[in-house]
């Protein structure tokens, strides 16, 4: 009696989950045709599915991942732009001109311009925009300071549509620092929600947004030229595999970076979707944390050695979607990749070598060496994006098989970023725009001694002299000098272990005639995405 | 002669335990089993392989063999869930036979702590307790014991009432019987058939328990070889190539199948209510 008492509940208990996922699957469809039929009907909307960073805020001053949300949005735009050879043109802008010193920058406006609110984007908001990110910019971590320098002075002149900059010190060319996501242009005067309700010039104004389900973007009616949609839903989705199933059944016209190889493969073969993949500018690297166990100058040449980055990439785990590298800068940019030398290419057996040489063995017999009677273990912290995670995993196989044991820990995107600032790491992965204002300057910041941004504590005299020439230098074969030298140090002193160079991806259903992905990583939704006949 | 016959008796019992006893034995020789291939190392240019002659059940996303990954995930499932079932076992009996012998104050300390425990659905109790400890195989088995021992307890504490005011108790301890002895000799005794029982059947939902967490991030850490880590690692690939889920997902179902069919077995052998 109890048997079949027990067998009916089993049978109404499946039965009742069935249910669900019906209900579950039910839910989903009827998404698609509403987006379907909305894009039949007179209503154009773009359904896009990406990644959410810094907790989905697209306050400018607030963390550079939200600056670019601002922008990546088309919400926001600046005053210059990068075009795919990363060479710097006007946006907002209209013209440029500076002085002999390098420290007088007139910008001439773009008559006409207009905020998703109406108001006219006149000189003295564009003044009021900059001095508002001077005003917030310590409160947060986007650091405004590095593109443009809190001393600077800015006069607006209305009535000619001008604004002059007066720099303390010289910029080698400010008008690309002006490009980056976090000197975007706001009406700072009327908005009231930073974090989620910005007021731009871009081709979509924000008009709700959903804690971790994603924006709902409209046309703005004031912008310049036609907005191609009435509509934008962005969602929120986690890992790569959902985004490449959302496009799959529909729920999204528009996907960036599925980093799933196999995925990716499969979109390219099929003629329902469009794939364009951009040689990027981004740099996947772990930081060493020189605060930690891997002060030690040997510990870090090993684990460099140690791990066979050329096989990694071409793996079917990484698939290609990362050209293999030993500099922090990529090898496609005009800083003499060809030139450097890496002392440190892979050879485990040598790697294991150095680590006995240096006394650094496994005394206790568990196959793990210790360092000060300690096992090594590396807290490799890192989140799933752009195979960061792969990478990790991948490293960590290298890395037991000399000795040397990693503790992986997998957190979202902000967690990484403030473990990061507050040192809680040996190893943590990252993908990074090189060259955000079209030259690495801001970039190699990352390991300049006397910087807020050098979050690993690396510390070399040679570098901080020539990172400071590099600040002042205006001669352009001068800097590339520089530069190279700059890459060689950290490769020298085994710095920064890279992963390689990340190429960018959108990929589109056939409801989109095209969706083009740029080599500058910020402009994902912009009038050149347009609607499928 | 005495041992054949009892298997002979209960056929479907002989069978899920030579079943059972087959699995452990593939864990415990899983270095033969797999021929020393290593689970946790991998070789990237053989990365997402299909099944093939080299690699029956296909290499995962890090070139690791499945097959030998799925042999050693028996050793972590195996051993973790039989810990967690000793643990629970024990401490729960002990814990409601101590309830229930002494009554009063003892029983009231230990039903309440009991009912707090089972006032959270114990998946997600457990998962926030996971989650706190941090991830590893040890925290996950900590975090299940901490919230399955309740039943044992409660069990145990209702068997020892049903015979605590019996005469013959009430006998012993008057003929001078100590209580060490009492608890030992008369109320353990009398509750214990009913927990194996229990406990047997109980090895199957463990192991998916366990397999739960793992699979949330919150049990086994990678690389260690463990199914329901594994499902989660294969989930990216489940359409392109979905024998990274197929076989951990087989492996955790046989397994879970056929400890859940002994327990029941067993439970028709000696439970007398049955009969």
């Amino acid at each position: 009696m109890k048997k079949q008492m027990k067998s009916v509940l089993a049978a109404a208990m499946a039965l009742s989950m069935t249910m669900a996922c019906l209900t579950g699957c039910g839910q989903s469809t009827d998404k698609e045709t509403d987006s379907a039929g909305a894009s039949a009907g007179t209503e154009k909307v773009l359904t896009f599915g990406c990644q959410n960073y810094s907790g989905g805020s697209v306050d400018t001053a607030y963390q550079t991942s939200s600056a670019w949300n601002a922008m990546r949005y088309g919400v926001a735009e600046s005053l210059f732009r990068f075009n795919d050879a990363m060479e710097v043109e006007p946006w907002l802008a209209e013209s440029c001109e500076v002085s002999d010193d390098h420290k007088i920058w007139t910008i001439k406006l773009k008559d006409g311009i207009k905020f998703s609110n109406g108001e006219a984007m006149t000189a003295s908001k564009v003044k009021a925009s900059y001095d508002w990110l001077k005003e917030s910019g310590p409160k947060g971590s986007s650091a405004p300071e590095k593109f443009l320098e809190y001393e600077a002075e800015i006069t607006a002149d209305d009535d000619a549509g001008t604004i002059t900059i007066v720099t303390k010190k010289a910029y080698a060319d400010l008008t690309k620092n002006l490009a980056h996501p976090v000197m975007s242009i706001l009406d700072v005067d009327n908005i009231e929600d930073f974090d989620h309700n910005i007021i731009g010039t871009g081709p979509y104004v924000i008009e709700s947004y959903k804690e971790d389900v994603g924006y709902t973007l409209v046309k703005n009616e004031n912008y310049r030229e036609e907005v191609p949609y009435d509509k934008v839903e962005l969602y929120y989705m986690g890992d790569a595999s959902a985004k490449a199933m959302a496009l799959q059944n529909g729920q999204v016209d528009l996907v960036e970076n599925i980093t799933n190889v196999a995925d990716i493969q499969k979109f390219q073969e099929d003629s329902d979707y469009k794939v364009d993949i951009a040689n990027g500018v981004r740099c996947g690297f772990s930081y060493m944390n020189m605060k930690g166990i891997l002060a030690n100058d040997t510990l870090r040449q090993a684990v460099l050695m140690g791990i066979d980055d050329e096989t990694i990439c071409s793996s079917n785990l990484i698939g290609g979607l990362y050209t293999p590298g030993y500099s922090v800068l990529p090898s496609n940019l005009t800083y003499n990749y060809d030139t450097l030398k890496n002392p440190y290419a892979f050879d485990a057996e040598a790697a294991k070598a150095l680590l006995d040489q240096a006394g650094i063995v496994d005394t206790d017999g568990n196959g793990i060496r210790e360092l000060d009677g300690k096992d090594i273990v590396l807290h490799y912290v890192y989140y799933d994006n752009r195979l960061l995670k792969e990478f990790a995993q991948a490293q960590h196989n290298y890395l037991t098989a000399i000795g040397i044991e990693v503790d992986e820990d997998e957190v979202d995107s902000d967690t990484d970023w403030n473990m990061l600032v507050n040192g809680e790491y040996d190893l943590l992965g990252n993908n990074w725009t090189t060259v955000a204002t079209g030259d690495p300057t801001e970039y190699l910041d990352n390991w300049y001694g006397k910087s807020n941004a050098n979050y690993c504590g690396y510390q070399n005299d040679e570098y901080d002299k020539l990172y400071e020439q590099l600040l002042t230098e205006l001669d352009n074969d001068t800097r590339t000098e520089i530069i190279t030298r700059l890459q060689q140090i950290l490769i020298d002193d085994a710095a920064v272990l890279v992963d390689g160079y990340y190429n960018s991806s959108m990929i589109a259903s056939k409801n989109v005639a095209q969706a083009p992905i740029h080599t500058a990583d910020y402009y994902w939704l912009s009038t050149e995405i347009k609607p499928a006949e | 002669m005495k041992k054949k016959s009892f298997l002979r008796k209960y056929p479907t019992f002989a069978f899920f335990l030579l079943l059972a006893v087959l699995i452990v034995l593939a864990a415990v020789f899983a270095p033969v089993v797999t021929g020393g291939v290593s689970p946790t190392e991998g070789n990237l240019t053989n990365a997402v392989m299909p099944p093939g002659k080299d690699h029956i059940f296909g290499t995962d996303k890090l070139g690791r063999d499945i097959f030998t990954r799925v042999i050693y995930g028996a050793r972590t499932s195996l051993t973790s869930a039989f810990t967690v079932v000793a643990i629970i076992f024990s401490a729960g009996t002990l814990l409601g036979i101590l309830a229930g012998y002494f009554g009063g104050l003892v029983d009231t300390v230990i039903m309440r702590i009991s009912d707090m425990m089972i006032a959270f659905p114990g998946l997600v109790l457990a998962i926030a307790i996971a989650g706190i400890l941090g991830p590893s195989v040890k925290n996950a088995i900590i975090a299940i014991s901490l919230v399955s021992w309740t039943k044992y307890a409660r069990l145990a504490r209702s068997l020892v009432l049903k015979i605590r005011n019996r005469d013959f108790v009430a006998a012993a301890i008057v003929t001078g019987s100590k209580t060490p002895y009492m608890l030992w000799k008369y109320m353990l005794p009398n509750t214990i058939t009913t927990l194996i029982i229990t406990a047997a059947t109980d090895i199957g939902s463990m192991m998916l328990e366990l397999a739960s967490l793992s699979f949330l991030g919150f049990g086994a850490k990678a690389p260690t070889p463990e199914w329901g880590l594994m499902l989660n690692e294969g989930r990216a690939y489940m359409q392109s190539a979905p024998w990274l889920m197929v076989f951990p997902g087989l492996a955790i179902f046989i397994v879970v199948v056929v400890f859940n069919m002994l327990g029941d077995s067993l439970r028709d052998i000696l439970d007398p209510r049955d009969e």
